[in-house]
């Protein structure tokens, strides 16, 4: 125990006055428009028919979840992305933190060099895989033909199902990089003894890695997978570029289905309610997430 | 190992063939690795050199992939006919703006949490479930209520909601810088009769500044970064680059190469500078969320 000091005495208003800048933007930036959200979400308020609404209750998320055909469908294309992009982003980020913890010389140097495409826009990552897609002038169908493998333009958004794998490869071109960075940071955490005693024992890299590295890792890994998948909900200003959610709708993901209904139909009440929606997965996952993390520090500690 | 055996000058066969297996896994590592390197960085690279190419290196078959000689004119055209300067600077100011004022509130806040516990595990509850919370969610209220106040196209209103989405990283970040300062110090200067704003102000802020110029630099990048706000909140006047971008995609996927990729290459511009200079936190700030506002 410490002796009490003079700079943890306080009087007693200054932790909250201290605090209290933050935390009022937050009720008034964060915490009431969120309240007013949920009560336009029990209205019909929708800016293309007028100004007036009224109360109509739960509605709006009877629609939402059991009748709105596109919203369900918005569902089922975001998980679509979500779990290939997961996948490859797990497995591409595992291999290159292992690539990077064997490097002796310049990791830092490249290590930074990959991770650029994690700091980049979502936005302007996806324009300039949107230009690289391009039928004509594109550089894959330009290389594609240049090398032989294509003999024909082809139109990456053209189908529902090739359209969904070029928004995971710039969706895995974003944010492998986080994946490595993440993974590396827990390679590192682990002790070197435990394999240098492996050795001694006998046991092969293969081996090594199977019963040391992979248990050691379980955690970060999950860790970082929640981080993505939470992130991987609000898929948006990706798809705005890429496709808009075409063709068909088939790339319309949550977070774009409820910006249109809000931006483009105008109806506000029903967008509040998708956006709770939302929210409400979102909150089940951010528990998944807390109690994982506990978990993990009760290994830990 | 083997530069033991060199040394003694006895070059066994199985010295040279656990060298040749060290250098063929090196060779992989180093293989594996450019591979990486030209998937995750070629797209910078097309971009760029796309950006300086003339009209007629576009259209050429078989494709031009290093314009000779460079032109700079999809850069003149995207400053004087799409206003590219107007929203660049637009850019500029509002993360500018954000990133200072989501500083100034997040600082006392942290401060507060770090040395009294200020509202214990409620609190950092709170901030992880900000974090969380999808934008989309507030997107609709702050749109109407802008709209009542007159806040749309303003900076003040992008920068007021940036500077609030922004506080529960910021916060997060300086609660450890905050705990590593050894306390000893701002006492001492308490002792001397310092008050505490200006212990805080005056001994603590210049020996954290470090740690804090990587909480600005996080908050920097998010705003320039962010787009679901922008794109609603603005209009012709303060358009950020992210909005800008949007209107290079009508017209098809082979439209506006030349300027699309030059306000391409400027809005990456600082997500490159920002990555070098991070090397060290970026684990960290990427996981609270630092770079996708």
């Amino acid at each position: 125990m410490r002796a009490m000091t003079l700079a943890l005495k306080r009087k007693q208003w200054e932790p909250l006055a201290f605090a209290s800048p933050a935390l009022l933007l937050i009720a008034l930036v964060i915490v009431f428009p969120l309240v007013y959200a949920f009560y336009l979400s029990l209205q019909n308020f929708d800016l293309s028919v007028g100004a007036d609404y009224e109360y109509v209750g739960a509605k709006n998320y009877v629609e939402a979840l059991f009748r709105d055909q596109r919203f369900l469908g918005s569902v089922w294309n975001t998980a679509a992305i979500i779990a290939p992009s997961l996948a490859v982003e797990l497995l591409l980020g595992l291999g290159l933190a292992l690539l990077l913890g064997r490097v002796i010389r310049g990791r830092p140097v490249i290590t930074a060099l990959l991770a650029i495409p994690a700091m980049v826009s979502p936005v302007m990552g996806a324009m300039a895989w949107r230009m690289m897609y391009g039928v004509k002038y594109g550089a894959i169908n330009n290389l594609g033909r240049q090398l032989g493998l294509l003999d024909v333009y082809f139109d990456w958004f053209g189908s529902p199902v090739i359209s969904v794998i070029a928004v995971v490869l710039v969706e895995i071109w974003l944010n492998t990089p986080f994946m490595m960075l993440v993974l590396l940071a827990g390679l590192q955490s682990i002790p070197q003894e435990l394999y240098e005693s492996a050795k001694v024992d006998g046991a092969t890299a293969w081996q090594a890695f199977w019963s040391i590295t992979l248990p050691l890792l379980k955690f970060t890994m999950a860790v970082g997978v929640m981080i993505r998948l939470i992130d991987l909900t609000k898929l948006f200003g990706l798809i705005f570029i890429l496709t808009f959610g075409g063709p068909g709708g088939a790339t319309e993901t949550v977070a774009f289905d409820t910006y249109l209904v809000g931006f483009k139909d105008f109806r506000m009440s029903y967008a509040s309610a998708l956006s709770f929606v939302i929210v409400g997965g979102v909150l089940v996952l951010t528990l998944v997430f807390l109690w994982v993390q506990r978990m993990r520090e009760a290994r830990a500690g | 190992m083997a530069i033991a055996i060199e040394r003694s000058g006895v070059t066994t066969r199985r010295a040279r063939r656990y060298r040749a297996r060290r250098f063929i896994g090196h060779a992989l590592v180093y293989l594996g690795l450019t591979v990486a390197l030209v998937f995750f960085l070629g797209p910078f690279f097309w971009i760029v050199t796309t950006s300086l190419k003339g009209n007629e290196d576009f259209f050429a078959y078989p494709p031009v992939w290093i314009p000779s000689p460079p032109s700079l004119r999809h850069y003149a055209g995207l400053f004087t006919r799409s206003s590219g300067a107007r929203y660049f600077t637009n850019s500029m100011v509002i993360s500018t703006l954000s990133m200072l004022s989501a500083l100034a509130v997040s600082l006392p806040t942290a401060y507060s949490i770090a040395r009294w516990r200020f509202g214990g595990g409620f609190l950092s509850t709170l901030l992880l479930v900000l974090r969380m919370l999808p934008a989309i969610a507030l997107i609709i209220p702050i749109y109407i209520m802008y709209k009542m106040l007159g806040l749309t196209n303003s900076y003040l209103g992008l920068v007021v909601i940036y500077t609030v989405v922004y506080i529960p990283f910021a916060v997060w970040l300086l609660v450890g810088f905050i705990r590593d300062f050894p306390i000893e110090i701002e006492d001492a200067a308490m002792i001397d009769g310092c008050s505490r704003l200006r212990a805080v102000v005056q001994v603590m802020v210049p020996i954290i500044a470090p740690g804090m110029a990587v909480v600005a630099l996080f908050a920097f990048i998010a705003t320039w970064n962010e787009f679901l706000f922008a794109i609603v909140l603005t209009g012709i006047e303060t358009k950020t680059m992210m909005v800008l971008v949007t209107s290079f995609t009508t017209g098809g996927t082979d439209a506006f190469y030349g300027e699309a990729s030059a306000s391409v290459v400027l809005g990456v511009l600082p997500a490159f500078a920002i990555a070098f200079i991070l090397q060290r936190y970026l684990v960290k700030g990427l996981a609270l969320g630092g770079t996708k506002g």
